[in-house]
């Protein structure tokens, strides 16, 4: 189909008090940079063409222009934010030609020691924060490290890059509504190449322009020639200016043409073979340089001069990735946790680690009797007391309304709004500003009201709070907290508000996953969550929330991956956690009455996983139960019998049995709630099963 | 003199092996950059591959052969 795309308004940038073309030496950097930017793209696809790297490439053809003008507004320290088709980005910013080409080749002296590869390239020595292989996603991130340039108190802009095709998926809107709120340092860069993949731009929007979308977040919206480095120099001169100042931020639409197929190799059946020829005629480099040979700003020689300069280096940086090595085999495990022992794959299960001399059953120091949500208040209270990067970020979380079950009163006004800072319903904004704030040193503790909405930002949460460690090469971290509430087994909520997602959380390497069960446990696991160098997913039940017991004072801990004895017992082990262990506690004493004394274990925590515990105590019981309110096809007790089989296999008196929720949505009605989810009278029956197998 | 050997590109997403369709140049031709030299045809379609480099050519593949990715097609003299 033809590209009927349509004609976009340009902003007269000539009256602008920027004026590139006044500015020889910019102009001549911006030239140097477009240069740099064309050879590394050419000289990548060669390797592609002659088969010696082998990957899914996507071009910067054609945009070079967008970045190299924007490149001298900007400072180090200040943030990029791309996507996989931001090869003209990353050099832009700065980041060494000789880490990207070893990267893209997989070697261990790339960027991300060849583990991120060519779409998740990130270099914080150059502010290149993120590279992200999932359109749109690098919004809201964005917004996260302007909102801690904010905090910070620095005048640090960020620039996000992203293509037209970014602008029609929902995290555009959250974002950009979220950083007009705030009036965040965001400089949200669009560079409208009029194909979205292979769907052309009037295939996919009837907005005339992008950057009229801007309007609607009372934000200034500019569309610019994107081929021209004067005009994108001008506008962007005006957005960095005012993001700098505190005015905030502006959408800067960049119109260009994409001089090649989506990705290396691919067809280019889809475009307007006239107007491609056309824009390849007009290619900015090409014309950039004309200008400048014609203004008198750059001489053929000094052209030629910085084209060879260009060409060495990028040829240097090859011969650099060729002779460096691939990572080493040791490297498949490092980087998905801070610390490689919390891998679960990687937690001893052995026969010796299955036998310590007494099961672990944590002291839990005196306290004094307060509610599971004035435990998880007073461990934020806390946290905001005692670190200064500790942020809160959440829908309704600020006073008066303090969230939806109080969890979070008074702290905003303890601690000010600007600290614990409500935000809209934009889950995706809400997680991305996590991680964002996190990437620029912050401790975030991000709350996503209900479980069940996490499934709306699992982009944010699974693609990249759980991955930016790994594809960085641990060059980064996402040292956040994501507090989330079930609502499971309390008799008002229905199938959208009681899901318990915990399996869907720990099936993602690089997420942490706590559900304590006791008012002690949610505070003293929150408050190792949010000093965890890690992503860690906290989450609550409201059927616990409002039951009191004894919580110690000041700053309790509980470490991750540490499950608790909560009875001891001889013949039979009950694994549960969140609210279930409940009814597996109230099960084992309708037990004991019948003369089967059964041990029941408090996982506390899915990853890190405390194999230990539970193989103790089924090597001593040689019979286990596993309790959890998830549905039990693919749930996490399958895991966990899983692991109970293999190494206890021989040992076992009867088979692993496990009892979670039916296989339905989560009926309203009480009764049907009730046949749901596991209760103490199936645990008794399943339990007695075992011991009589 | 350096010599450089072209093997076959992964040219999409799905490509494991593609067959040779066409040769554009000879033996001992000088191309340049930018030049297709040959069409290879993947279970989604027929790509023309265009030289990386500028040199004198010299064939390796042949018409109607089926290479894997990786596989030395051409080897070119700068």
């Amino acid at each position: 189909m033809t590209a009927a795309h349509p004609v976009h308004e340009q902003t007269d940038t000539t009256a602008r008090a920027v004026s590139l073309m006044d500015d020889p030496d910019t102009c001549r950097r911006v030239f140097q940079t477009m240069t740099r930017i064309a050879t590394t793209d050419g000289e990548i696809q060669k390797m592609l063409a002659a088969g010696e790297l082998q990957f899914q490439y996507y071009p910067c053809g054609g945009q070079e222009a967008i970045p190299a003008a924007i490149e001298p507004l900007l400072r180090p320290d200040d943030h990029m934010v791309t996507t996989y088709r931001g090869i003209h980005d990353i050099v832009a910013k700065g980041t060494p030609v000789r880490e990207i080409m070893a990267e893209i080749s997989g070697r261990a002296a790339g960027t991300s020691k060849g583990k991120g590869g060519p779409m998740h390239l990130s270099d914080p020595n150059s502010g290149l924060m993120v590279t992200t292989g999932i359109v749109g996603a690098g919004l809201p991130i964005a917004d996260g490290l302007g909102l801690a340039a904010r905090l910070d108190g620095t005048d640090r802009v960020v620039v996000v890059s992203f293509g037209d095709g970014a602008a029609n998926i929902g995290a555009f809107n959250e974002s950009l509504n979220l950083a007009s709120l705030w009036r965040l340092p965001v400089i949200f860069v669009c560079q409208n190449n009029q194909y979205a993949e292979y769907t052309s731009y009037a295939d996919s929007t009837r907005s005339q322009t992008l950057a009229k979308r801007a309007d609607g977040y009372e934000m200034p919206g500019v569309t610019v020639d994107g081929t021209d480095p004067a005009a994108v120099h001008a506008a962007a001169a005006e957005a960095v200016a005012r993001a700098r100042s505190g005015g905030g931020p502006t959408l800067l639409e960049c119109v260009a043409y994409r001089l090649q197929g989506h990705s290396f190799g691919s067809d280019e059946g889809h475009m307007d073979q006239a107007e491609l020829a056309a824009a390849r005629e007009a290619a900015p480099l090409i014309a950039f340089r004309r200008r400048l040979i014609d203004h008198g700003v750059l001489s053929e020689d000094a052209a030629a001069a910085i084209e060879t300069q260009a060409r060495d280096e990028v040829a240097d940086a090859l011969d650099f990735a060729r002779s460096s090595e691939p990572p080493g085999d040791d490297e498949l495990y490092t980087d998905v946790f801070a610390d490689t022992a919390h891998n679960p794959e990687l937690t001893p299960g052995d026969r010796a680690a299955a036998q310590p001399d007494t099961p672990d059953t944590p002291d839990t120091p005196a306290g004094r009797p307060i509610s599971y949500c004035q435990a998880v208040n007073e461990a934020l209270d806390q946290a905001l007391a005692n670190d200064d990067r500790v942020i809160l970020l959440g829908e309704d979380i600020a006073d008066p309304a303090g969230g939806i079950v109080k969890a979070t009163a008074g702290l905003s006004t303890k601690h000010g709004a600007n600290r614990v800072r409500a935000t809209p319903i934009s889950e995706q904004a809400i997680v991305g500003s996590a991680i964002g704030a996190s990437l620029a040193g912050f401790k975030p503790v991000a709350e996503i009201m209900v479980v069940d909405f996490t499934m709306v930002c699992m982009d944010q949460i699974a693609n990249h709070a759980a991955k930016l460690r790994y594809m960085s090469g641990g060059r980064t971290g996402v040292g956040i907290t994501i507090r989330t509430l079930c609502g499971g087994n309390v008799g008002s909520f229905g199938a959208q508000h009681s899901q318990s997602l915990e399996a869907w959380f720990a099936h993602t390497p690089g997420l942490k996953v706590v559900a304590p069960a006791t008012p002690a446990d949610a505070k003293g696991l929150l408050a190792s969550c949010i000093d965890d160098p890690d992503p860690c997913i906290v989450i609550e039940a409201m059927r616990l929330y409002f039951g009191t017991d004894d919580v110690p004072e000041g700053d309790h801990r509980v470490p991750l991956g540490s499950a608790a004895v909560r009875r001891e017992g001889r013949d039979v082990t009950i694994v549960s956690y969140s609210w279930p262990l409940a009814e597996a506690l109230a099960a084992a004493e309708i037990l004991a009455a019948d003369g089967i004394d059964a041990e029941v274990i408090d996982l506390r925590s899915i990853v890190p996983l405390d194999k230990a515990t539970v193989l103790a105590s089924v090597a001593k019981t040689k019979r286990a139960l596993v309790v959890h309110g998830a549905v039990e096809f693919c749930g996490f007790g399958a895991e966990l019998a899983t692991l109970i089989h293999t190494e206890l296999h021989g040992e076992l008196a009867a088979p692993v049995a496990r009892y979670g929720g039916r296989y339905t949505p989560i009926p309203f009605t009480q009764g049907l709630e009730a046949k749901h989810f596991p209760d103490a009278a199936g645990i008794v029956a399943r339990a007695r099963a075992l011991v009589q197998a | 003199m350096a010599r450089i050997i072209l093997k076959v590109p992964k040219a999409a997403v799905s490509m494991q092996e593609g067959t040779l369709v066409e040769w554009f140049v000879d033996d001992g031709d000088t191309v340049s950059v930018g030049q297709p030299l040959y069409s290879i045809e993947t279970e989604k379609s027929a790509l023309e591959i265009e030289s990386p480099f500028a040199g004198t050519i010299k064939r390796i593949g042949l018409i109607g052969q089926t290479y894997q990715v990786g596989a030395p097609i051409a080897e070119i003299t700068q």
